[in-house]
């Protein structure tokens, strides 16, 4: 019974089957929202309302062409695609949807979090430069100045969850905001405000849709990439916005927890889940509709003139208000 | 080499690119982030249309020459439709006059709303873009109650215009005009407020008022640098005698003067119709004209959404051109494109300004791609 359960919630619930619709049902969510806010209607043929469209993209692009450059560096430019959907289903199991822990959860979690999202930007790297043509080369370069802006202010605004509930493990700070409020009811709204714009950067949305501008460099480092790869890709990207989401609503929101009748655990904390994480994905995807792209240089300087100086000081708060 | 300059790479911005409407080749060198030079190729979209102009009548050219743009499809055709008059030596009814500074108006309307959205899109702000391109909807459906078409609209004829204004049509004109005078104004304020808008555009494409007027620079982008130069005002046209509108000028010589000077156009052109509109004269609407063409030499300038334009005909006495030549504005508009593209001194380009720049002058290459290279 045992295996079976744990290949259950491996495989199935909360797993990968879970997080992989999840991902398609937050791109027609976050695709519908956009076009809502530009006086579009978005997608409406395939599927009730056009939820299938994002499923039918996906099949579509696996049924394209697969196109290799002849001077691409083929080992990791074809495993870039494969690497980068591993490291999302995979990071994704410490998210605690169906109670206080995930699939998978250990101390330390917390940290094993950042270190995937770092890897994302090396995994983009990678796909930029081993495609060896001037644009994905350009968009690579632009990732890992990104990477410089935005990893730091990132990392300290969720030092500042774990400076106060005092751990690195993802189901202490779940169990403590049960226990002490919501971190962002605290000082931690600071430190949220920086989690949203950082993530903003690091998913690659405007206003910081740089390393894939399409009006200057083409779709950037996935410039070469077509068929099944880019359906890979764009099946990572999505999970990584699933993934952001959710940990925002975890680290920010009490993750699943909120007043469930103690009968309906089980269906309550998979939907209290859900909601948190859709009112993220709403705030992003808003944010996404009200700016202009900014240039690299102004990015950087903006991540190095206000948003670090602010993460310091969000850190700061925290340590003096855990000390009273 | 010195070390320097093995960093330098090039990078082609086209013939086929997301930020390109049409074929152009922008070839950039690029030293990390910075266009060091660039190299234009321009011509990848020839039509003969000068030479096919020449084997039709001039009834028939009227048609040809419509499709030189279809944004500026008005502008092309007043154009010809004075040359031909202009040869004759007759003068067209008032009516007629004033309708094809409606017509024109309309145009302009259209084409800097369309031209603003693009802006928008090329500084990754596609709600703007959308919102701009919904309401650009209003005035391309008056000018299908207009002149019977939404681009290309046949509405000027070889000795007036085609169709007449009607009470219903002007009554709708008058609304769609004040509805579109508060989106526009609107629009204003939000170029004039939005941060990101003008972290993109400020100190981006600066064209000095000397090196404008040198480089030959036409239209929007020259008044754009200071200069006080339109065709309208300078040499007048149609009813453009008689109908009163500021010169719209900017000192501030970048891009974002750019929106800003378009944006006012498209508010004086508002008035202007309105003007046009109350003032309308009674009479016939069209000056019949012989087929044949007395021979001579004629030149019109014209100033289309773009900028300057300028036809120049040649008859020979038979019902066909002997020569016709068009310069489209873009084409003026090329050397000041290189020279905003081109990082000197303090001034620098990046890569992510270059769409930006590009669609500063409001670029239209297939109207551009006319010129013969003959070889000796």
């Amino acid at each position: 019974m045992d295996v079976l359960s744990s290949t259950f919630q491996l495989f199935i619930f909360p797993g990968f089957l879970f997080f992989i619709l999840l991902s398609f049902l937050f791109e027609w969510m976050d695709r519908k929202l956009y076009a809502g806010m530009q006086r579009r209607i978005g997608p409406l043929y395939t599927g009730p309302l056009g939820l299938l469209q994002p499923i039918a993209d996906f099949i579509k692009l696996m049924k394209k062409e697969d196109l290799t450059p002849k001077y691409s560096d083929k080992k990791i430019f074809n495993s870039v695609p494969l690497l980068m959907c591993a490291l999302m289903l995979t990071v994704m199991l410490i998210l605690p949807v169906a109670g206080e822990s995930g699939v998978v959860s250990f101390t330390g979690d917390v940290i094993f979090a950042i270190a995937a999202m770092t890897l994302f930007c090396i995994l983009i790297f990678l796909a930029g430069f081993s495609s060896m043509s001037p644009y994905p080369l350009l968009g690579a370069e632009r990732a890992v100045l990104l990477l410089l802006g935005f990893e730091i202010p990132l990392m300290l605004s969720i030092a500042g969850c774990c400076i106060a509930s005092g751990s690195i493990e993802i189901s202490a700070i779940v169990s403590w905001q049960a226990s002490h409020g919501w971190n962002i009811l605290g000082p931690q709204l600071l430190g949220f405000a920086i989690f949203l714009v950082a993530i903003q950067a690091e998913l690659e949305r405007i206003p910081f849709d740089i390393p894939d501008a399409e009006q200057e460099i083409v779709a950037g480092w996935m410039t070469e990439y077509s068929g099944r790869k880019l359906a890979l890709i764009r099946m990572a990207r999505n999970l990584e916005l699933v993934f952001m989401s959710a940990l925002a609503a975890t680290l920010y929101l009490g993750g699943p927890l909120g007043l469930p009748p103690q009968w309906a655990e089980g269906i309550a904390f998979p939907v209290y889940f859900l909601l948190k994480t859709v009112a993220i994905l709403l705030i992003l995807t808003i944010i996404r509709g009200i700016f202009a792209r900014v240039r690299i240089d102004q990015m950087v300087a903006f991540a190095w003139r206000y948003l670090i100086p602010l993460s310091f000081l969000q850190v700061a708060l925290t340590l003096i208000w855990r000390l009273i | 080499m010195s070390s320097s300059y093995e960093r330098i790479f090039n990078l082609p911005l086209g013939p086929q690119h997301p930020a390109l409407k049409e074929p152009v080749l922008l070839d950039l060198k690029v030293e990390g982030e910075h266009v060091v030079d660039v190299a234009l190729d321009v011509s990848y979209n020839h039509r003969g249309m000068e030479k096919a102009a020449e084997y039709r009548t001039y009834v028939q050219d009227l048609y040809l020459i419509e499709r030189i743009c279809g944004i500026c499809n008005i502008a092309h055709t007043l154009s010809f439709c004075q040359c031909v008059e202009g040869l004759h030596g007759k003068e067209i009814p008032e009516r007629a006059k004033y309708l094809r500074v409606i017509a024109e108006e309309l145009e302009r309307i259209q084409s800097h709303l369309l031209w603003l959205g693009v802006a928008a899109h090329e500084i990754g702000f596609d709600t703007f873009f959308m919102y701009i391109w919904l309401d650009r909807e209003i005035s391309l459906d008056l000018m299908e109650e207009f002149a019977g078409n939404r681009i290309t609209t046949s509405y000027n004829a070889i000795g007036g215009v085609k169709r007449d204004m009607t009470p219903e049509v002007a009554n709708k004109m008058k609304k769609g005009m004040d509805k579109l005078e508060e989106r526009v104004k609107f629009y204003k304020k939000v170029v004039l407020s939005e941060r990101t808008v003008m972290k993109r555009t400020m100190g981006i494409g600066i064209l000095r008022r000397d090196a404008a007027i040198q480089l030959n620079a036409v239209g929007p982008t020259l008044r754009a640098s200071g200069v006080d130069m339109d065709a309208r005002a300078d040499d007048p046209y149609a009813a453009h005698s008689l109908v009163p509108f500021k010169v719209v000028t900017n000192e501030g010589c970048d891009a974002f003067s750019r929106i800003i000077v378009r944006l006012d156009e498209t508010l004086e052109s508002i008035n202007m119709i309105r003007y046009c509109i109350e003032k309308l004269p009674s009479g016939p609407l069209l000056q019949r004209l012989p087929r044949r063409v007395p021979a001579g030499d004629f030149l019109t300038r014209v100033e289309a959404p773009r900028g300057e334009l300028v036809h120049f005909l040649r008859a020979d006495g038979s019902d066909k051109p002997y020569r016709y030549k068009v310069k489209t504005p873009t084409f003026s508009n090329l050397a000041p494109l290189r020279e905003m593209l081109r990082s000197k001194g303090k001034y620098v380009v990046n890569v992510a300004d270059v769409p930006v720049i590009l669609a500063s002058i409001d670029p239209c290459f297939s109207c551009t791609s006319r010129t013969e290279v003959v070889k000796s």
